[in-house]
């Protein structure tokens, strides 16, 4: 009875149990087709995502090209140093707290560096980026040596933190902040830069900013190499043997090739010369060569240390650049302009001279002031100088002659003058920034800015004063125009570049800016020559206490009014009489005769040309020619030296050379 | 006559299923040496011990007829229930749930055990229940009993949390009602009735991380470092398998730690992404003759009770293997489901022997009068 009631009631769920099957085979049939896509139409995709998880590329920097000066002597090289780096992803909750308190501990972290750290921990782990947690961020950039040695001895307590070996730039201390403008300086790719060129820039690589850093970028930064290894889902490297394993030994370390080297024209031993003859707060100095528009020495104070700015660098003390009223980032040599003040007069003069307003022995008399309409300018000299002809008025700088002979001249044979030796536009020296291009103004130029074409805006001009603004290069192109007999070059910094193993890639020779000479006869150039001689080595000349006594070299002083500063601007006095004090210029080349250097100082709110701008050039001068003979002579010694049969006792050219 | 009574046990054991489960068990076991190599315990050996005590248990309950069960369906019922009770109180907390009873120097799921106790029960319900059986098949009045029965102990293994077995038992004993006759009318009463709890536990019951672990299932891909990370990283190491795997110890998602939980959740990826989609197929074939077999087992039992065990074993291996596979290739979310005879867990591990020994000794009475 029992046996048969159930033997009906498993009639009944026979059928059910059939569907059921049919359910299961239809759910597993499922599966099998997820997995069909899976593994056999999306089987390459995930293969390949899978390789991904584990291979991590690490990239081999590339050593960056170094720069030498005109003589091979480095100016800007590598070292070795260590960066800190935490991971967010793998330090969390208590061990965040102990490792970033271990953090600030070893490596004596500022209160705004334990800030970043924490903000920049934060970001990364509330981002909505997931990944961006498993981002390494620096915590201390270019460690001391001795940190090192902490953070190595503390390894296992700081889990998430990576020692990663990084070159520096190393910039040579003693040339550093004279020439720091040509050199430009490194500094982290910014979020921005990475967003606009990700195939260009990977996070935390450093790029050249200003100057030749900049300029030459793509020379010096060589390409960087690869190193492909096995991280495990922590981001730990795993041992040899799992790395040979599972990367292809081609892809396991793809060397890096370093950089290209730059070779300046810059002479360190000039350079350091210069920086050191130079008195002032503020201003520049260029040496070029007279016959190739090559830079010796390029000073522009005050100046960033680009060690620092490639280093570590607080946000306060960047703040505190930015603000400097002195502008240390400003390259004054290129990239900011100056009333000429009398420099400009040789402009003036050649000018008479072309149009035949004045002979070189014709002379305008002085009586000690100029009047015109109602205004008067004066003299230096209150008593007037007489009859001057245009040696004797550049020699003793007045004044009144340049009024008379700019009110014959009008404004617009000046300024075509002194456009034709590069004023007024810029010379094209190619620091990769945009130079300034000054001003010379025209009656254009008057009327466009004044409204109506007055008079006087040649009597200013004639002086260097009123619209007209130069540069410290566009002096050193125009004088070493004058010095070599017309030749308007375009300066340059960069004599070669070579690759790493020393060969030649590219060469740069001397470029004219202009074709041909300028609009003026070589007897007229000369005329200016013997003029600007005269300035320096006859006594009542302007520069004659700057003279040499064994150098004969040719220049002419500048001050230059400042335009007077209003009163809410600075209320101290003392700062107000630095700010509205002249500037001194000086522009010169030598040796007179036979010129091969121009030399220009301008030295902002120095004063008197003659007091603060002739002396430090006449001291480069100096040292320019002191160089000159020392390596005439070491040149000697190692023909001496290197002359086969000469004596026994030869001397190595090398003690020679160390010895300099 | 015990030997004779031997013989025809021998003779009538169900050996297809003895040895699908002995290859299961096999490959589980290789598989987990895989995924458990440089862990500082192996992890297989355990396993395998495990599995040795499941044997031994299937071989003395074999000897008993299984109708027995239906007299410890009760306190087996109870036991369980005291059981995780006592894991609420006393448990041992992992991961922010208490899953885990310390027994010695074992550590038990008692969930797993609610399983196995809730098929017992449903099953002498459903063999008993003339009243439900005489009107031809189930109101909702009659399933009141039946679901008071199920939504206790579901409730409190919810409660663990423990989203996953919570999940996958109910549905084992939702499966075994619908083999039971339901009226058309009370089933749709009861999807109602389901839904509006599902929507009352999301709003009210279910903790940040489980919701979380839904959203995820929605959309793993846009979140592949957060809590999409398990899922995404389980369905590489599946895709990257591809034809015929990379080879036993050559899973670089395993070896490497891609792969969360992969002894234990995400066993069978270890085992697509180095067999393979043929290694998957003849796994998949293997728990597919499993299940069928049980159902073969409950259509040809001798009665009620053994065909509704037999139900409650097939969909025990069913809804794990389905859920299970279906969450590691990304098809479900993520829920703490074991593989049968795979995943490593001992507790687990000994209750798939036990539904086998269930089978077993079903298919052997058939014949037994």
């Amino acid at each position: 009875m029992l046996v048969r009631r159930d033997a009906d009631d498993m009639r009944e769920i026979r059928p059910r149990v059939y569907r059921g099957a049919a359910v299961v085979v239809c759910a597993l049939v499922i599966l099998l087709v997820r997995l069909y896509l899976l593994q056999i139409s999306r089987g390459d995709e995930y293969a390949y995502q899978s390789i991904n998880n584990y291979k991590k590329s690490l990239f081999v920097p590339a050593d960056r090209g170094v720069i030498k000066d005109r003589r091979g002597a480095v100016l800007v090289d590598n070292r070795p140093s260590f960066d800190v780096f935490l991971t967010p992803a793998f330090c969390k909750g208590k061990e965040k707290t102990e490792v970033m308190g271990r953090l600030a501990q070893y490596l004596h972290l500022s209160p705004e560096d334990i800030e970043r750290m924490q903000r920049d921990y934060d970001k990364a782990v509330f981002s909505k980026d997931k990944l961006e947690r498993f981002k390494p961020h620096l915590v201390m950039l270019d460690i001391p040596r001795d940190y090192v040695d902490v953070i190595e001895a503390h390894r296992q307590d700081l889990s998430c933190v990576d020692l990663i070996p990084t070159p520096h730039r190393n910039y040579r201390p003693e040339l550093a902040s004279g020439l720091a403008h040509v050199l430009g300086y490194m500094s982290e790719v910014s979020q921005q830069e990475l967003d606009d060129h990700p195939q260009a820039y990977r996070t935390g690589q450093t790029l050249g900013r200003r100057g030749l850093e900049r300029r030459f970028e793509d020379d010096l930064r060589g390409e960087d190499g690869k190193e492909n290894v096995v991280v495990d889902a922590k981001g730990r490297r795993l041992d040899e043997a799992t790395n040979e394993m599972l990367i292809p030994q081609e892809e396991r370390f793809v060397p890096a090739s370093p950089g290209k080297n730059l070779i300046l024209s810059i002479d360190a031993r000039l350079q350091e010369a210069a920086d050191k003859a130079f008195p002032g707060r503020a201003g520049a100095v260029v040496v070029m060569e007279a016959n190739t528009g090559f830079i010796l020495a390029m000073v522009s104070r005050p100046a960033f240390d680009p060690n620092k700015m490639s280093g570590r660098i607080s946000r306060s003390e960047l703040k505190e650049m930015f603000e400097d009223p002195l502008k240390p980032m400003l390259n004054r040599a290129m990239n900011e302009n100056y009333h000429p003040g009398s420099t400009f007069k040789v402009m003036t003069s050649l000018a008479g001279l072309e149009r035949g307003v004045i002979g070189d022995h014709s002379t305008i008399s002085c009586g000690g002031h100029f009047s015109l309409g109602g205004h008067t300018w004066r003299c230096d000299k209150p008593a007037g100088h007489g009859p001057l002809e245009v040696r004797r008025a550049l020699q003793v700088s007045c004044d009144v002659f340049y009024y008379r002979l700019g009110d014959m001249l009008g404004l617009d044979p000046i300024a075509a003058m002194a456009r034709s030796f590069g004023y007024g536009q810029v010379t094209g020296f190619d620091l990769g920034t945009r130079e300034n291009a000054g001003n010379i103004p025209d009656s254009d130029w008057v009327t466009k800015v004044y409204g109506f074409n007055g008079k006087g805006h040649a009597i200013n001009a004639s002086i260097g004063q009123g619209g007209v603004d130069v540069t410290p290069l566009q002096q050193a192109v125009a004088y070493a125009a004058i010095a070599n007999g017309g030749y308007v070059y375009r300066p340059q910094v960069v004599r070669r570049i070579e690759s790493a193993d020393g060969r030649v890639v590219r060469e740069f020779g001397p470029i004219l800016a202009r074709e041909g000479r300028v609009p003026a006869k070589p007897e007229s150039l000369k005329v200016l020559r013997e003029a600007l001689t005269l300035v320096v080595n006859k006594p009542g000349g302007t520069g004659y206490r700057s003279r040499l006594p064994d150098l004969e070299f040719a220049g002419k002083t500048g001050t230059a009014q400042v335009v007077k500063l209003g009163a809410k601007q600075n209320n101290k006095t003392d700062t107000v009489k630095y700010w509205s004090r002249d500037h001194a210029w000086f522009a010169a080349f030598a040796p007179a005769d036979k010129p091969e250097i121009a030399v220009v100082v301008l030295n902002e709110h120095g004063g008197w040309g003659a007091e603060s701008a002739a002396p430090p050039a006449s001291k480069i001068i100096r040292a320019w020619a002191d160089l000159k003979a020392q390596d005439a002579l070491a040149a000697e010694m190692k023909g001496f030296a290197n002359q086969p049969s000469t004596s026994a006792q030869t001397i190595p050219a090398k003690a020679i050379s160390a010895g300099n | 006559m015990a030997s004779l009574a031997s013989d025809k046990r021998t003779a009538h054991l169900h050996w297809p299923l003895v040895f699908t489960t002995g290859l299961i068990c096999g490959l589980g076991v290789w598989n987990l040496a895989s995924a458990s190599r440089g862990a500082l315990h192996a992890v297989w050996q355990l396993q395998m011990m495990w599995m040795l005590v499941g044997v031994v248990a299937v071989g003395i309950f074999l000897l008993i007829d299984y109708r027995w069960l239906s007299t410890l369906a009760w306190p087996g019922y109870f036991l369980a229930l005291g059981l995780i009770t006592a894991v609420a109180f006393t448990g041992k907390k992992v991961l922010g749930a208490r899953r885990w009873l310390q027994i010695g120097r074992f550590q038990a799921q008692p969930s797993e055990l609610v399983k196995i106790a809730l098929i017992v029960l449903l099953a002498r319900f459903f063999a008993r229940d003339e009243e439900g059986a005489s009107k031809g098949d189930y109101g909702l009045k009659q399933l009141l009993r039946p679901f008071a029965i199920i939504l206790v102990p579901v409730a409190l293994v919810m409660k663990q949390p423990d989203l996953g077995t919570a999940l996958v038992t109910f549905a084992i004993a939702m499966t075994m009602i619908f083999f039971a006759k339901v009226r058309l009318r009370s089933l749709a009463v009861l999807l109602v009735t389901g839904a509006a709890t599902v929507t009352f536990a999301w709003m009210r019951l279910l903790k940040p991380y489980q919701k979380q672990r839904v959203y995820t299932f929605l959309n793993p891909e846009g979140d592949a470092r957060g809590a999409g990370y398990h899922a995404m990283q389980s369905v590489i190491a599946v895709g990257s398998g591809q034809v015929s795997g990379k080879g036993w110890g050559e899973g670089t998602q395993n070896a490497l730690a891609f792969l969360p939980e992969q002894h234990t959740d995400f066993i069978f990826s270890v085992w697509a992404e180095e067999h393979g989609f043929l290694g998957c197929a003849a796994l998949i074939a293997l728990y597919g003759f499993l299940i069928l077999t049980a159902l073969d087992v409950a259509a040809n039992a001798r009665d009620k009770f053994g065909a509704f065990l037999s139900i409650g074993v097939a969909s025990l291996f069913f809804w794990h293997a389905f859920i299970n596979i279906g969450m590691v290739t990304g098809i479900l979310p993520v829920v703490g489901v074991p593989l049968p005879l795979f995943s490593s867990g001992g507790t687990s591990v000994v209750v798939d022997m036990v539904g086998v020994g269930i089978l077993l000794n079903v298919s052997l009475r058939r014949f037994m009068f």
